[in-house]
């Protein structure tokens, strides 16, 4: 964990998307893509946004990485506007986004290239310290080429857990996994970054696996098809580990589906 | 001869989802708990029995005693992985040749198994790549080997 990060008490809010507005231009008419969409992450909180597919979350979720720039609206990592990309907010990408030239060990340092206050020393325990946690000690040395879609999607972790963020964003990081290896990595995801261990206090993930979202998630914020607005918010109650097989699991599958329909 | 395509990432999976349903369960039951076509499931099994810790009889997979054990710690995971691995080819193979040697590569480790009759492929860069992957991704889990990208050279852990 960053050492000068804020303590924070759990279930402080962290992230405020307020009123975000996006529009598309074609041909100068405006393509209205986000309509009005407001939410909350908090600490310790793990927030899953669905919605139909071409509705705008994955859009929503660059808005929130300060990747892409609202119409209207603002969204604030607790009392500071995000206004571009920055060093508190991390995101892990549905195709991993290595550079297959570089080492996994060098995919993760490449990462933390914007830490102008890090030593390279202190940079590369950084980038050790992350591969440690995704579980690839050891795999330091080795090419993306030669590593499997699971161990991959771990570099993509590393690389962003490396740059001690507040915030994690995932984009559909399952998505491009056999199921097997994403049923493994999913059952890891969620202990692996809201941990001690890691900087991470909140995070918001994107997907469109109503499964995958009642396995993980706190809340549930769903969209509307385009353009979006949030049609429904479920606070998740079930303990954790979470049984895929039980009655009450489906009975949350079913919430979530109905909201979608 | 370990399945070229199986990673240990999938047996691991496959020993935990049987444990997690009592310790026996048929295969087209597992394939669906574990969202896998069976096609795919078979050399995964293949490698579990390999490694001692399932049996398939009659169409049902059984958890092994020593598959009880790797289902419940890490510890024993990684102990009886590097154990039983050791004991499979190409990884005997290779873990071998490194100790004799400072360093092994992919293509010195394929030529010492084609000389026993044992190939992965019948085109030598394939087989040598199938063989590059299968150390990556077995051996520096199990704790045997080290593994230098740059190099594509092997030394023992």
């Amino acid at each position: 964990m960053a050492e000068d990060q804020v303590q924070l008490a759990s279930g402080t809010t962290i992230v405020t998307v307020d009123h975000v507005r996006l529009d598309y231009h074609k041909e100068r008419e405006p393509l209205p893509v986000l309509a009005d969409v407001s939410l909350t992450a908090a600490r310790d909180e793990l927030v899953a946004i669905t919605g139909p597919s071409g509705c705008g979350k994955s859009t929503l979720l660059r808005i929130v990485a300060g990747l892409i720039k609202p119409t209207s609206g603002t969204v604030r990592v607790l009392d500071s506007e995000v206004k571009g990309p920055r060093d508190d907010i991390s995101m892990v990408f549905q195709n991993f986004v290595l550079l297959p030239w570089r080492t996994a060990i060098e995919n993760v340092l490449f990462g933390l290239g914007s830490r102008a206050d890090l030593t390279e020393e202190e940079r590369k325990a950084k980038a050790e310290n992350a591969l440690q946690i995704t579980g690839l000690q050891g795999f330091e040395s080795v090419y993306p080429g030669e590593l499997s879609g699971g161990m991959k999607q771990r570099v993509g972790v590393a690389r962003a857990l490396a740059t001690d963020p507040m915030v994690m964003l995932l984009d559909e990081p399952f998505s491009s996994l056999d199921d097997l290896t994403a049923e493994r990595l999913r059952k890891e995801m969620y202990s692996l970054l809201i941990n001690p261990q890691t900087s991470v206090q909140t995070v918001i993930l994107v997907s469109h696996n109503v499964e995958e979202i009642i396995e993980l998630a706190d809340k549930v914020v769903v969209l509307s098809s385009r353009p979006a607005h949030v049609v429904g918010e479920l606070k998740v109650d079930l303990p954790r580990p979470r049984n895929k097989k039980s009655d009450e699991f489906f009975e949350w599958v079913d919430r979530v589906y109905s909201l979608l329909s | 001869m370990m399945p070229a395509n199986v990673r240990g990432g999938q047996v691991i999976s496959l020993v935990e989802v049987t444990g997690s349903i009592g310790g026996r369960v048929d295969i087209p039951k597992l394939a669906d708990e574990l969202g896998a076509d069976v096609a795919v499931l078979l050399p995964i099994l293949d490698a579990a029995e390999m490694l001692g810790l399932v049996r398939t009889e009659k169409g049902d997979v059984h958890l092994t005693e020593m598959g009880h054990r790797f289902q419940k710690t890490s510890k024993e995971k990684l102990k009886i992985l590097k154990e039983r691995v050791a004991a499979i080819e190409p990884f005997r193979t290779a873990v071998e040749l490194a100790s004799k040697g400072k360093q092994v590569t992919p293509s010195q480790v394929a030529e010492a198994l084609a000389e026993m009759g044992l190939k992965w492929h019948y085109q030598p860069d394939i087989n040598e790549s199938l063989i590059r992957t299968l150390l990556i991704h077995w051996t520096i889990y199990a704790g045997l080997l080290r593994y230098d990208g740059k190099s594509g050279k092997f030394t023992r852990a």
